[in-house]
């Protein structure tokens, strides 16, 4: 196709990938009609001038990055491409059926490890060593109860499509997930911008998120708090490179955005000074990671923490959100062995697949994987965000030799991966849309129900070619549609 | 509201009101010794560290007194908590800890007068236009005041922000005042009368001298400039007004029933200064009582962070466990 001038979609090219827009025969495929033809009717100047527009409703609403230092006030936005991603709501009804069941299912799991038997190991379900092994097991955290068992209270679950569309869960986040800010504000600007755009289709609202969030956290209060739980947000400070987001969250929920200085633990009961004096708070979210959140029982020279925050945990005198020790669950190793999980736990098959991971402490998986890095992703297990990651098809072949070093030094300390062909979607750059990979980090909130926020953070490797997706290494957002269904009895049909 | 939030409102205001007063007193400094012999000159710029409690700090880092070390020590010296410079970046590090409270427009003006100091040429300022200089300083600080009340809910948080702004102001011009008659105070403690240009230096000092015009046409006296500044009921900067201010936040900010030692503190000094007579204390001991006036205001500040700032339950705890 050549490109024709004044044709945002002029010279689209799928290459061969799967395409979020288009079918492999080049037809829109129906979700995506409406928005497809809107966006048509812009010419490019038209779009620069929404995107102009964007950039103010962002700046406006403080949604920047600020670079302190040498730099002294250098603001730059969160990219966000103007093309939506829209998800059909029988896609929809598959994803959030096989996230609640995940994430009862690894509920289920960090109950069994911290409050009960390790009954998942004694069956043979997931190796003793594997557990003690990881990273993120706290055995500080054993015996600590938490209210409904809800160890993870917010969870992100990032998940990919293959070449055929199947999506495919790429890793747990349960410990301290981030990005629904970014879900919250992305929509906000897009209603700004796009209003016709958005107004056109049936997009399930995801606004209410401060709200449920609140509704959970209060839903997992110990009893002795009574029927009116205090909840505070518990941040590292302003210097924390999320601290955007934790300023966020306090506001939609109005509730008081604390730092470790502000609380003092007296007889196992955790208050905030406020200038009418102590005032008890009941649940933390905290959004410290765990060897930072007590001094007295993980690292003693963390600053940020809150002595004798455990204890009062413990106790049962608060609860601490996500509960501590869900690394353990979220270990990229441990992460092989979800779907035997979903079925030891909940007796069903798992709905959404794992990608294909190979375990390199055995022998005949490392083996191969050796023979093949070059083919293969390679992950840490315990990172989170990208970071120690190699793509073989982009490594050289000292970084490989390198990788493959560390293997064998440490093989129970990567995972290796298929590459995934990860999906495409159509992305604004400059005046025209190329193909750009995509994943999706949908929400999970454990309240009285488990309930998935209809959308999620879909995160776009802005670089031509990069399969790499996060916002460290180059990546944007889009804001993410989820479509109402025609009626509720299809949407049922497809759950069951 | 937290307490790390109330005391963090509570400093930017005293620090934003602490560079606007030393900026105003720097300005009438220097420009009334333009033309003055240089051991008048090297007197007055004594008296100005003295004001600002400063003398001993200034004292311990240079051997001599002159107008450009003096104004330099009082704008840039980070080695103390006076300097204007390091004033306002200390108003904005509190601010910005604060940022989810204040208004957008608040830590705009906040932020970018910082910027803006930060990218002058403070040393060519000192060298050939101090006034421009001070005049922004001032200016700023106002304005800072001036988006605070339009922008802010007049909620807990803007009576911290209040409070620590008008108690810095009080102890301030009871400073002024107390340095400025030490030189006119015989040993038996009475007060002989001031020139026509000192009492205007320190009523420009206090940005008073129009207002002053307007309520004593054509009586300069020492009674008239005492009374206007310890104890005008309708001048902002007045000793008496500032405390009443204070005084109203700081009730606004407690719990009813019976009063709480700040409280009581602050509600005393109000009446003493109410029902003073400055006819009787220049001939009785006004030194004292403008010595008791600092004494109570820096002690109600402690007495301040006692009662909001750190609390006094925990206080008691970390007694009991120092006592052991």
């Amino acid at each position: 196709m050549r490109r024709v001038a004044g044709d945002v979609f002029g010279g689209y090219e799928q290459e061969g990938w799967f395409d979020e827009v288009f079918a492999a025969d080049g037809s829109v495929r129906p979700h995506y009609e409406d928005v497809v033809a809107r966006l048509r009717s812009f010419s490019p100047t038209e779009l620069a001038r929404r995107e102009r527009l964007r950039d103010e409703a962002f700046r406006a609403a403080g949604i920047t990055f600020t670079v302190y230092g040498e730099d002294e006030g250098v603001e730059r936005t969160f990219p966000m491409d103007l093309f939506p991603r829209v998800i059909p709501a029988d896609e929809w009804a598959t994803i959030e059926a096989g996230l609640v069941q995940r994430v009862t299912a690894l509920n289920r799991f960090l109950e069994d490890l911290y409050e009960g038997e390790g009954a998942a190991v004694r069956d043979g379900i997931v190796p003793g060593w594997l557990v003690t092994s990881s990273e993120g097991f706290r055995r500080e955290a054993k015996g600590v109860r938490v209210p409904h068992g809800a160890h993870c209270l917010v969870a992100g679950i990032d998940l990919v499509r293959d070449h055929d569309g199947t999506y495919r869960v790429l890793e747990d986040n349960l410990r301290n997930p981030s990005g629904i800010s970014y879900v919250l504000e992305n929509r906000a600007a897009m209603t700004r911008v796009l209003p016709h755009v958005f107004g056109s289709m049936p997009v399930r609202p995801v606004d209410h998120y401060g709200m449920s969030l609140l509704d959970a956290l209060r839903h997992v209060a110990p009893p002795s708090a009574g029927s009116n739980p205090t909840v505070a947000v518990l941040t590292p400070g302003v210097y924390n490179s999320a601290y955007f987001e934790h300023a966020f969250l306090a506001r939609q929920m109005g509730v008081e955005l604390v730092e470790g200085r502000d609380l003092v633990v007296d007889d196992h009961v955790v208050s905030m000074r406020t200038t009418r004096g102590l005032q008890r708070v009941d649940v933390i979210y905290r959004r410290i990671d765990d060897p930072f959140l007590d001094p007295v029982v993980f690292r003693r020279d963390s600053m940020i923490g809150v002595p004798g925050l455990m204890a009062a945990a413990r106790a049962g005198n608060v609860t601490l959100v996500n509960a501590v020790g869900n690394g353990v669950a979220d270990d990229k190793a441990v992460y092989a062995y979800v779907p035997a999980l979903v079925d030891y736990y909940l007796g069903e098959e798992p709905i959404l697949p794992n990608c294909t991971t190979y375990l390199l402490w055995e022998p005949d998986q490392r083996r191969t994987v050796l023979e093949r890095l070059d083919r293969l992703v390679v992950k840490p297990v315990a990172e989170s965000g990208g970071y120690g990651m190699c793509i073989g098809p982009a490594a050289s072949d000292e970084e490989l030799a390198e990788v493959a070093r560390r293997i064998e030094a440490d093989p129970r300390g990567y995972i290796a991966q298929e590459v995934v062909s990860l999906s495409r979607h159509p992305t604004l750059v400059g005046d025209h849309l190329e193909g750009r990979h995509v994943d999706l980090r949908p929400f999970v909130l454990v309240g009285e129900t488990v309930e998935v926020i209809p959308g999620g953070l879909t995160r776009v490797a802005l670089r031509k070619g990069s399969l790499v997706v996060n916002s460290s290494q180059g990546g944007g957002s889009k804001d993410t549609w989820v479509l109402e269904g025609d009626d509720d009895k299809d949407v049922d049909e497809v759950v069951a | 509201m937290l307490s790390r939030h109330a005391d963090a409102l509570f400093w930017c205001g005293r620090y934003v009101e602490r560079a606007g007063d030393t900026a105003r007193m720097l300005d009438v400094t220097y420009h009334s010794l333009l033309e003055s012999p240089h051991v008048e000159a090297r007197r007055s710029w004594m008296e100005l560290l003295e004001v600002l409690h400063l003398a001993e700090a200034y004292g311990g880092s240079h051997d001599h007194v002159s107008a450009r070390a003096v104004s330099s020590f009082l704008v840039v010296d980070a080695g103390h908590g006076g300097a204007i410079v390091p004033a306002i970046a200390l108003a904005r590090e509190n601010a910005r800890s604060v940022r989810e409270l204040l208004s957008t427009e608040l830590w705009e003006s906040i932020n970018t007068f910082w910027l803006e100091l930060q990218s002058r040429d403070l040393a060519a300022d000192l060298d050939h236009q101090p006034y421009a200089l001070y005049r922004l300083v001032k200016r700023r600080s106002q304005e800072i005041a001036g988006t605070a009340a339009e922008t802010m809910p007049h909620d807990d948080g803007w009576r911290f922000l209040l409070l620590g702004w008008m108690l810095e102001r009080a102890l301030l011009t009871t400073r002024l005042l107390a340095v400025r008659l030490a030189r006119h105070t015989a040993a038996d403690g009475t007060a002989d009368d001031f020139d026509f240009y000192e009492a205007v230096e320190v009523l420009k000092a206090a940005s008073a001298l129009e207002a002053f015009r307007r309520t004593y046409p054509g009586a300069m006296t020492v009674e008239n400039v005492v009374a206007f500044l310890l104890l005008s009921p309708t001048f902002p900067r007045s000793v008496l007004y500032a405390l009443r201010s204070a005084e109203q936040k700081l009730d606004q900010l407690s719990r009813p029933g019976r009063p709480s030692r700040p409280q009581r503190v602050l509600g005393r000094l109000r009446a003493d200064l109410e029902f003073a007579d400055v006819a009787e204390l220049l001939h009785g001991d006004l030194h004292g009582f403008l010595d008791r006036v600092q004494g109570d205001i820096r002690g109600l500040t402690d007495l301040i962070a006692v009662q909001f700032f750190r609390n006094a339950e925990e206080i008691s705890v970390l007694h009991a466990v120092d006592g052991v």
